[in-house]
């Protein structure tokens, strides 16, 4: 037969969680950012030194001329553009109609006129 | 013809509010006969059928929502109203508002038991559906959705701001200790917690595998059922997050430190990218291991995404796949609200813990923020402002971070740096849940 938990134990248990848990998602968290800050520029050098063909890094593009061009501009340039494409349609009536046209006759729907002029 | 209808409703209107008014039916019919001749003839010949019809309308009305309607039924159809008009009128994430308010209203329809009619009915096709909730189906689906429509560059580019959405994880486990004193047990308490994750579909995962009514605990007593209110709490102040974050950023963090402008994140390229999805789950998933259907689903999604060669299956995972999940969870975890279930002293104390929960994870955010700006210099310092947006709530948080941000400092553009805690928080969250889960499983 097992006992109800005393109040204070299961308290006592919450702050055994509480702290663990916060350690794990802070440790976890951390690992990933330390991987991606230090481990990850090691994996791309010998993926580099392993495939050995010269990798086209972003730092190696000169930034002087365009220091000014943040990410900012790029995306205010991206939303004009995005916009402008958007408005490429004007708009159009939305009332279709089939019209009447004018010569009703046409060899396409002719069956006699298929019969005396061979292809 | 018109007369004929509007002769018709009033009659029947008549039979209607008889029991209410104590009429006797005969007078009710000899009334309304006077007024109508050829009617008049019809009742004298067949009284006989006339109450047999009479016992059959009473016997219907004894099935109609109106005499089975119970007030709490009424708060709850108010509140999906409400719901839904929040939804519509101010634009708080319509997506999940609407559905849930639908569902609300539809779970809250009163109905005679046994019919196989309601959500908590074994056989009713609510219940079918709700299944994908009960049995946490839904919510990797829904991750797997998040991963391939989220870019997790920024993060990419400035790895330390992973940081930020631990610490608004301290949201998740304040409120479990907070849930344990009001005495709730270890499982109900860890369900709870996940609240303030902020993050829906981890919610409705955790509490679908410890608060589901099933479990049985040490001492012998059954978990009690609280995937509704937990799901209702989360998904309510996720949608309340621009109204819930603002006054606590403009109390924790300086005029100065919200004008602090962040150096643009570098670009990152297309091969880190298809690493990131790939080296994350193998990190996360080994040291959490219970967190594998949601992490598993969200960095499979983000590979989809940026592999490059999956477009296909990428679009449909973030687009179809994920709106048919949405309506199917909104509708069945708003029904499941069914007012007799739903309105007790755990859900009130539930709503109160989960508000209580969002604004301590927002707050650990920005003091957390603050306190890594105590070891950076000069151009790296981070916007304190962007570590409210470590809970979860994606994309909603950033954006009011972004906005917060532009108050201060009109040309001060946070949403790309604000993205980067913003789904590191659903990492993290993720990973908290998994962490309970494999404690109190």
């Amino acid at each position: 037969m097992i006992y109800i938990p005393l109040f204070t134990d299961q308290i006592s248990e919450g702050y055994v969680i509480l702290f663990t848990g916060l350690i794990i998602v802070f440790s976890a968290l951390l690992t990933l950012s330390l991987f991606f800050k230090y481990g990850l520029p090691v994996m791309l050098y010998i993926y580099k030194v392993i495939t050995k063909r010269k990798d086209k890094k972003i730092s190696e593009i000169k930034v002087e001329a365009d220091r000014n061009f943040t990410g900012e501009i790029a995306a205010a340039i991206g939303a004009a553009v995005h916009i402008y494409l958007d408005e490429q349609h004007d708009h159009e009536s939305a009332i279709l109609t089939i019209k009447q046209i004018k010569k009703p006759y046409s060899p396409w729907s002719s069956k006699i006129y298929g019969t005396q002029n061979r292809l | 013809m018109k007369k004929i209808l509007l002769i018709f409703g009033v009659l029947s209107l008549l039979i209607f509010i008889r029991p209410a008014l104590g009429l006797n039916s005969n007078l009710d019919t000899n009334k309304i006969s006077s007024s109508i001749s050829v009617d008049q003839a019809d009742q004298a010949d067949e009284a006989d059928s006339l109450d047999e019809a009479f016992e059959g309308i009473k016997h219907f009305y004894n099935y109609t929502g109106f005499a089975n309607v119970t007030s709490g039924n009424l708060m709850m159809i108010l509140i999906g109203i409400i719901f839904i008009y929040l939804g519509i009128k101010f634009d708080y994430e319509p997506l999940l508002l609407i559905p849930i308010g639908a569902g609300v209203i539809i779970g809250n329809i009163p109905f005679v038991a046994g019919n196989q009619t309601g959500i908590y009915e074994t056989g009713s096709v609510l219940n079918y559906l709700y299944f994908g909730v009960v049995k946490g189906i839904y919510p990797p689906l829904i991750f797997l959705g998040i991963g391939a429509m989220t870019d997790f560059s920024s993060l990419i580019a400035n790895p330390k701001l992973m940081l930020l959405g631990a610490a608004a994880q301290i949201g998740v486990f304040a409120t479990f200790m907070g849930a344990l004193y009001l005495g709730f047990s270890l499982p109900e308490a860890g369900a709870i917690g996940i609240i303030g994750g902020a993050d829906g579909p981890t919610a409705i995962f955790l509490s679908s595998k410890l608060a589901n009514g099933v479990n049985i605990l040490a001492d012998g007593t059954t978990v009690k059922n609280l995937i509704g209110p937990i799901a209702i709490a989360a998904y309510s102040y996720m949608a309340l997050v621009p109204v819930i974050q603002p006054p606590l950023m403009r109390l924790l963090i300086s005029k100065e430190d919200r004008k602090i402008k962040m150096k643009p994140p570098r670009a990152v390229t297309q091969k880190e990218k298809m690493i990131f999805p790939v080296v994350a789950l193998i990190l996360t998933t080994f040291i959490s291991p219970s967190a594998l259907p949601l992490l598993g689903m969200l960095f499979f999604g983000n590979l989809l995404k940026e592999s490059g060669r999956t477009e296909r299956l990428a679009d449909t995972a973030r687009t179809k796949l994920i709106d048919i999940v949405t309506i199917l969870l909104g509708v069945t975890v708003g029904a499941s609200t069914q007012a007799d279930i739903f309105i007790t002293k755990d859900s009130m104390l539930i709503f109160g813990l989960g508000a209580i929960s969002f604004v301590i994870a927002t707050c650990g955010g920005l003091l957390f923020a603050k306190f890594m700006n105590l070891f950076l210099k000069g151009d790296d310092k981070i916007n304190p402002l962007i570590g409210a947006a470590g809970v979860s709530a994606v994309p909603d948080s950033a954006r009011v971070v972004h906005t917060e941000g532009l108050k201060s400092d009109p040309s001060n553009y946070l949403l790309m740096h604000a993205m980067a805690p913003n789904v590191s928080g659903v990492i993290g969250s993720a990973i908290a849940a998994g962490i309970i889960l494999s404690f109190l499983g």
